[in-house]
């Protein structure tokens, strides 16, 4: 162990001295520094900015005067989705799915975006992100200082002595490894601190902790294939070569050959494709605006049959209202089968892109960091069915204030003349359906039973290099 | 005096090997060399390049296995117990390879701690005295060293490891003439205090004035051995002459 020590510190005292250490740290620091505080700024202004719009649109929705119930119905509201508190540290999806969406009877509508972020990143100059600069930046540091480890000494005739010293293979590479080792825990450093941030926004210990666990195992892998890499090579400057293209391929042409691969290989249907078929579906279903459609007709009779009554103007409810509410019922049954269908093949998709991690560890850390931060597909996906349901509900609500609030005839009546038109509005306390939206990540350990698989890859990839690793370094001689 | 090597078994040797095969990258470099080198003795391995001198350094230290025949250090065989062998012996490679990065006495604490060992600053300072580094270049860096410098601090490292064998692949290369009487002298009064040198070389006069044995190597086999008698140098002009024939040049060419 003694040894091990001996030779990180030496390690380190050859980095220092050749500022190699110091340069690659300045490098990257002053790059993560930059990264995180713009990121931080854009998303905290984000979340200022969604939360300050959901808070006017409930506002303005709750103000509205007396009227017909279902012109609120159509009036609509928004929902804005807030930025998990680890999206300053990964955005994730959220700069790719829209962050807003527009909820009102009968339609689902698509997220969109907020025309504050729309307008401002067009360029898609605000990609990068902390996240990223560790995916991609951090093992070019590693590379860079490592790469030499045991290559300079073989280069420079040093192994000879260093191993008739009794050093053995293993030694030298646990030392050189525990020196890249300690300089990547400074690495993770600026991570502590966009950890602080969402820690005090309301994440989870245990969600930095597994991120923190996470990036610290992707890094390790780029320790453990730089020493195989400067174990097995005679030249630095091979070794350097070989590690760069190795970089190359693994973060650059894989994860982009993999998409491709993946987009070609799982299609998922377009949205005007599936809207004309959902469209065709619901047409089945009958008008909800007309309450002589035949599809009612059952309904019609089942209710008159339940109040004894032989008229729809006898029944002690309004009739388009209870129409209102069975049709957006059904409606919303077919509209929700569309959009888990198409949430399954979007996931479907996702996964079949993650087998690809078996190829590259950065398709693998993307998709754990994404989950963790709460900023993945899930994540979106758990936005919709959130949304879903607060639209599903307060039109609901204004259906039955609809049916209950509204009387048949004063309903049927409302286009006779103006003084119609307003006995035909109800009050504005009807309005009180909508509840307060605010968009959570979902628990820590839902979020890490999603990644599962990638986190496996992760480490799968650790102990195959590892073991590639000591392997390498038992064959080690001058 | 001129002989043939005739080890046919071991004695209690210091160094030894017996029918050494060394095969690298299917061509042989040893074919089945046998010598000896007793405690307290200078072997000088002389031979021309690619005679199989530095291989035969580098099986002592372990590097490189045996394709037959056996090789032993202390006695034990060095293939079954590399790092005892590596405890015994300090090497000094012919590059005399060490930290740029590091000055003298930084590369020399470094490698003793790595040994196992650790000395002091004067410890140090009397081993640099002894090899004749000026105290001022102590503190530079090696970049900075000349080749005979970089050679003066590997051998004050060897000197300190105080390891009962010293390995020493051209040690005087690159030394001005004055530092290789030094270190002849030097060799030799290490080995009289009790150290095992075994040395190759292409210094036939060096090899003469401070071995006491040389072993002529050619093409990977041991053509030649010779052995001082008594107090008297090996003579240089019959060694030269065996050298000179075995590498192929006039036998008339004036001693290294």
């Amino acid at each position: 162990m003694k040894s091990i020590l001996l030779i990180a510190a030496s390690e380190w005292r050859y980095w220092l001295r050749s500022h190699l250490a110091l340069a690659a740290a300045l490098i990257f620091f002053v790059l993560i520094i930059a990264v995180s505080v713009l990121t931080a700024a854009r998303m905290e202004a984000e979340k200022h900015a969604r939360s300050h719009q959901q808070a006017e649109a409930e506002e303005t929705f709750l103000a509205q005067p007396d009227r017909h119930p279902h012109r609120m119905v159509h009036y609509g509201h928004y929902l804005f989705r807030t930025p998990a508190p680890l999206s300053i540290f990964d955005p994730g999806l959220d700069t790719v799915t829209g962050q807003s969406i527009f909820l009102e009877g009968h339609r689902q509508n698509t997220v969109m975006f907020a025309e504050s972020s729309a307008s401002a990143d067009f360029g898609g100059l605000s990609w990068l992100s902390p996240a990223l600069v560790y995916q991609l930046f951090a093992p070019l540091v590693i590379i860079l200082l490592g790469h030499g480890c045991i290559s300079r000494e073989r280069e420079s005739s040093v192994l000879t002595p260093l191993l008739a010293m009794g050093i053995s293979g293993h030694q030298l590479i646990l030392g050189k490894a525990l020196a890249l080792v300690s300089f990547t825990v400074l690495l993770l450093l600026p991570l502590i601190a966009s950890g602080a941030i969402a820690l005090a926004n309301g994440e989870s210990v245990v969600a930095l902790l597994s991120l923190f666990g996470v990036y610290g195992a992707y890094l390790l892998i780029w320790v453990i294939l730089t020493l195989l890499i400067s174990a097995t090579l005679s030249k630095r400057s091979t070794a350097l070569g070989a590690m760069t293209g190795l970089w190359i391929g693994f973060c650059l042409v894989l994860p982009s050959i993999a998409v491709n691969i993946t987009t070609d290989a799982k299609t998922v249907a377009g949205k005007i494709e599936t809207d004309l078929t959902m469209l065709s579906d619901l047409r089945k279903l009958g008008d909800g605006h007309n309450a002589n459609d035949p599809a009612f007709q059952q309904l019609r009779a089942d209710l008159l049959k339940q109040h004894d009554v032989e008229r729809i103007e006898d029944l002690p409810v309004n009739f388009r209202g209870v129409v209102a509410m069975a049709s957006e019922e059904k409606l919303t049954k077919v509209l929700n089968e569309y959009a888990e269908s198409r949430m399954l093949a979007e996931l479907q998709q996702e996964q079949h892109l993650l087998d690809y991690g078996l190829l590259t560890p950065v398709l693998a850390i993307a998709s754990a960091s994404r989950a963790i931060a709460g900023t993945d597909l899930a994540h979106y996906h758990h936005f919709q069915r959130e949304a879903e349901a607060v639209r599903f509900d307060f039109v609901q609500g204004l259906n039955r204030a609809h049916v209950e609030e509204l009387s048949y005839e004063n309903d049927i009546n409302r286009n006779k003349d103006e003084a119609s038109w307003q006995r035909a509005r109800i009050d504005a306390s009807n309005w009180q359906v909508l509840e307060k939206f605010e968009f959570q990540t979902t628990n820590i350990s839902e979020r890490v039973s999603t990644v599962s698989s990638s986190i496996q890859m992760l480490l799968l990839w650790m102990l195959i290099a590892f073991g590639a690793l000591l392997w390498r370094g038992g064959k080690i001689k001058p | 005096m001129f002989v043939y090597p005739q080890h046919s078994g071991f004695n209690a040797m210091k160094l030894q090997t017996h029918s050494l095969h060394i095969t690298r990258s299917g061509k042989e470099i040893l074919k089945g060399i046998t010598f000896a080198v007793d405690t307290g003795e200078v072997y000088a391995l002389l031979g021309g390049n690619g005679a199989g001198k530095s291989t035969t350094l580098l099986s002592f230290l372990g590097f490189l296995s045996p394709s037959s025949g056996t090789i032993q250090v202390n006695n034990k065989d060095v293939t079954s117990d590399v790092a005892s062998a590596r405890k015994m012996i300090a090497y000094l490679p012919e590059s005399a390879s060490l930290y740029e990065h590091l000055n003298a006495r930084e590369n020399i604490e470094y490698f003793l701690q790595l040994a196992g060992t650790s000395a002091n600053k004067n410890d140090i300072d009397a081993a640099l005295d002894r090899v004749s580094l000026a105290a001022e270049a102590r503190l530079r860096k090696l970049r900075d060293y000349s080749k005979g410098m970089r050679q003066k601090v590997a051998i004050a490292l060897a000197i300190l490891r105080d390891t009962d064998v010293l390995l020493l692949d051209e040690p005087t290369s690159g030394l001005d003439p004055s530092a290789i009487d030094e270190f002849h002298q030097l060799i030799r009064s290490l080995a009289d205090s009790g150290k095992t040198i075994l040395m190759v070389t292409h210094d036939v006069y060096g090899a003469c004035q401070v071995a006491d044995k040389i072993g002529l190597l050619r093409n990977g086999t041991l053509v030649g051995e010779f052995t001082a008698q008594g107090e008297e140098s090996i003579d240089t002009e019959t060694v030269h002459k065996a050298f000179s024939s075995s590498i192929g040049t006039s036998s008339h060419a004036e001693p290294a």
